[in-house]
C-alpha cells in the first residue's frame, strides 16, 4: 500500500533529508515512524502525500507509482491519503461540521450523504455533539480529533499523521494514538510520525526508526 | 485493497450512474462556489462597496460618452442629406429666370441634377419644419427667394466658387463642407470614446484582478488546506472566478444605475431643448439589449480578471 524503493530527497538548499530509504507497508497495516527531529520523518510523510517529489528512487502509494503522476494528477493522489497535522490546520472561520465536510465537498459528495458521513466521522472521534461549534471553542485534544475526523471522512485507503500528539499532554496523546489504532482495524493503512518513543512502544505496532534520513531500525515491540 | 473500504467509497458502478453522479457533483460544487463567493463579498460590505463603486464609475464613463456621441450623430443626421449645394437667388428673381438658370447649370459636366424650389414651396417647407408657423402668418408677403438645389458630380469646390460669382445668385450654402468637418470631429470623438472604453475596461480588469489577488492572499491558509486535502486547481480557483463574476455583474448594474440617474437628471433640460427645436430630434438612452450587453461585458471582464489573478497565484507552492 505504501512502498519506498531506494528513495532519496535532497532539498534545494543542499540538505539531504532522506537517503536510500526502502520499506513497504501492507494494506491495512499500521506503523510508526520515529527518530529525533531532523531525522526525515516529515519528509517521508510529505513524499507519501506528494507534497514533495523525491530526488531519487520511487514511492508507490495505493498501487500508484508517484513519479508517474503528473502535476494535474496530484490532487487525485492526495484524495486517497488522509492527512493529520501537528497543528491540526482547521479553518477557524468555519464550524466543526464544515471543516470535517471539506474533503467531501472537494470530492463532490451529494449533500444528504455528506451530512451522514460527517456525523459518522464525528461520532467516531467522540465529538458528535460539537458539530456546530467553532474550532477555536474546542480544547487542543478536541481540535486534533476534528482534524482526524476530517482526515477519515472520505474513507481514504491511507492515513498519515505528522506528530499528531506533539501539542498534547500524555493522557490525551495516548487517547489520540489509540484512535489511530482503531482505523487500522477497519483496513486503513496508517503511518504516524512521532518522536514520543515510549508512547509508540506502548502501542505495540511496527516501528520504523530514522536517523539522518536513513532507516536504522524496523521492529515490532 | 480492503473489500470493506472499496464498498464504502460510494462510487457507482455503471457508466451511466457515474455520469449522473459526476454531473450532480459538478452542479453541487458550482452552486457551493456561487453562493459561498457571494457570501464572502457580503461579509465585507464596505470593501466590496468601495471596489464596486470604482468599477461602476469606470464602466459608466465610456458608456455615457458613447451615448452622448450617438445622440450627437443622430442630431447631425437630422440636418439633412447634404451633399447638395443650395444656391439662394436674389430676391425678386422671376420663376422663368430661375428655370433658365437651372437648365444652363444642368448642361455642365460637374452637375448631376438641379432642382428648383419656388418661394411658395420654400414657405410651405419652412412652415412644416420650423416652429415659426404662427409667426409666418403675421407676414403679408413671402420674403423667401427661389432656391436652386444643385447636386454636384465629383468635386464641388469649383462649382461652388462659380455659383458664388453668378449675377443671379445671392448666397451659396454648401452643407457638405461643414458636415464633413462635423463628421470628422464626431469620428475622432468616437474613436476617443472607444480608446477610453478600452482603457477603462482594462482598468476594471486590473482592479478586479488585484482585488481577487488580495482575496487569495488573505485566504492562503484555506487554499493550502484545500490543496492538502486533494482539491483540484479548478475547485480552488472556482470561488474566486465567481467572486470576479459577481464583482463584474454588480459593477455593471451599478454603472447602469449611474447612467439611468444621469439620464434622469438630464431629461428635463433635454426635453426643453427638444421642444425649442419643435421635437426635430429624439434623445435616446440605452435599450434593453444594450443594457444586457453591458452586464454581459462587465461579468466577462470580472471573470477574466479573476481568472488571470487566480491562475497565477494558486499554482504557486505546488510541486511540479
Amino acid at each position: 500500500m505504501i512502498r519506498f524503493d531506494r528513495v532519496g530527497k535532497r532539498y534545494p538548499n543542499g540538505h539531504d533529508a532522506l537517503g536510500e530509504l526502502s520499506f513497504e507497508l501492507g494494506a491495512g497495516e499500521m506503523a510508526f515512524v520515529t527518530g529525533h527531529s531532523g531525522a526525515g520523518k516529515s519528509t517521508l510523510l510529505r513524499l507519501v502525500a506528494l507534497l514533495e517529489r523525491p530526488t531519487r528512487g520511487q514511492v508507490t502509494v495505493n498501487g500508484r507509482n508517484l513519479s508517474a503522476v503528473r502535476r494535474r494528477g496530484i490532487a487525485r493522489v492526495r484524495r486517497g491519503v488522509g492527512m493529520v497535522f501537528q497543528d491540526h490546520r482547521l479553518l477557524l472561520d468555519r464550524s466543526v461540521f464544515d471543516n470535517v465536510a471539506l474533503p467531501l465537498v472537494i470530492a463532490g459528495t451529494p449533500r444528504e450523504e455528506m451530512a451522514k458521513r460527517v456525523r459518522a466521522a464525528l461520532d467516531k472521534v467522540g465529538l458528535l455533539d460539537r458539530e456546530k461549534s467553532a474550532p477555536s471553542m474546542l480544547s487542543a485534544g478536541e481540535q486534533q480529533r476534528v482534524g482526524i475526523a476530517r482526515a477519515i471522512v472520505a474513507k481514504p485507503p491511507v492515513l498519515i499523521a505528522d506528530e499528531p500528539t506533539g501539542n498534547l499532554d500524555p493522557q490525551l496523546a495516548a487517547e489520540i494514538m489509540a484512535l489511530f489504532g482503531e482505523f487500522e482495524q477497519v483496513g486503513t493503512t496508517v503511518l504516524v510520525a512521532s518522536h514520543d518513543l515510549p508512547l509508540v512502544k506502548r502501542m505495540g505496532k511496527r516501528v520504523l526508526v530514522l536517523d539522518h534520513g536513513k532507516l536504522i531500525d524496523d521492529f515490532r515491540p | 485493497m480492503n473489500r470493506r473500504i472499496e464498498k464504502n467509497r460510494a462510487k457507482p458502478a455503471t457508466p451511466e450512474a457515474r455520469t449522473k453522479f459526476s454531473l450532480r457533483a459538478w452542479r453541487e460544487q458550482h452552486l457551493y462556489s456561487l453562493f459561498s463567493s457571494l457570501g464572502r463579498l457580503a461579509a465585507r460590505p464596505w470593501a466590496t462597496a468601495l471596489t464596486l463603486a470604482v468599477l461602476g464609475f469606470a464602466l459608466a464613463l465610456p458608456i455615457l460618452f458613447g451615448l452622448l456621441l450617438d445622440n450627437a450623430r443622430g442630431l447631425a443626421g437630422n440636418v439633412g442629406e447634404a451633399s447638395s449645394i443650395s444656391a439662394f437667388l436674389k430676391p425678386g428673381t422671376k420663376a422663368d429666370e430661375a428655370q433658365a438658370f437651372a437648365t444652363r447649370l444642368r448642361a455642365r459636366a460637374d452637375v448631376a441634377g438641379v432642382g428648383v424650389k419656388t418661394p411658395e414651396q420654400g414657405l410651405d417647407e419652412f412652415r412644416e419644419r420650423s416652429g415659426f408657423a404662427e409667426a409666418l402668418k403675421v407676414l403679408h408677403y413671402n420674403p423667401l427667394p427661389p432656391v436652386l438645389i444643385v447636386e454636384p458630380r465629383g468635386d464641388a469646390e469649383a462649382l461652388v466658387a462659380q455659383l458664388r460669382g453668378e449675377a443671379l445668385v445671392d448666397q451659396v450654402q454648401y452643407d457638405a463642407q461643414w458636415r464633413q468637418r462635423l463628421n470628422a470631429i464626431l469620428g475622432l470623438a468616437q474613436r476617443g470614446a472607444q480608446v477610453l472604453a478600452g482603457l477603462l475596461a482594462l482598468a476594471a480588469l486590473l482592479v478586479i484582478g488585484n482585488t481577487v489577488r488580495l482575496d487569495i492572499a488573505g485566504r492562503s491558509e484555506e487554499i493550502a488546506v484545500m490543496q492538502l486535502l486533494g482539491a483540484e486547481a479548478g475547485f480552488v480557483r472556482r470561488p474566486f472566478l465567481y467572486s470576479g463574476f459577481w464583482y463584474g455583474t454588480f459593477a455593471g448594474m451599478l454603472s447602469l444605475m449611474l447612467i439611468v440617474i444621469v439620464q434622469f437628471i438630464l431629461a428635463a433640460p433635454l426635453a426643453r431643448l427638444a421642444a425649442v427645436y419643435d421635437h426635430a430630434f429624439v434623445v435616446h438612452g440605452l435599450g434593453v439589449v444594450q443594457m444586457l450587453a453591458v452586464l454581459a461585458a462587465a461579468a466577462a471582464i470580472g471573470w477574466l480578471g479573476a481568472f488571470l489573478a487566480a491562475s497565477r497565484h494558486i499554482a504557486l507552492g505546488q510541486p511540479r
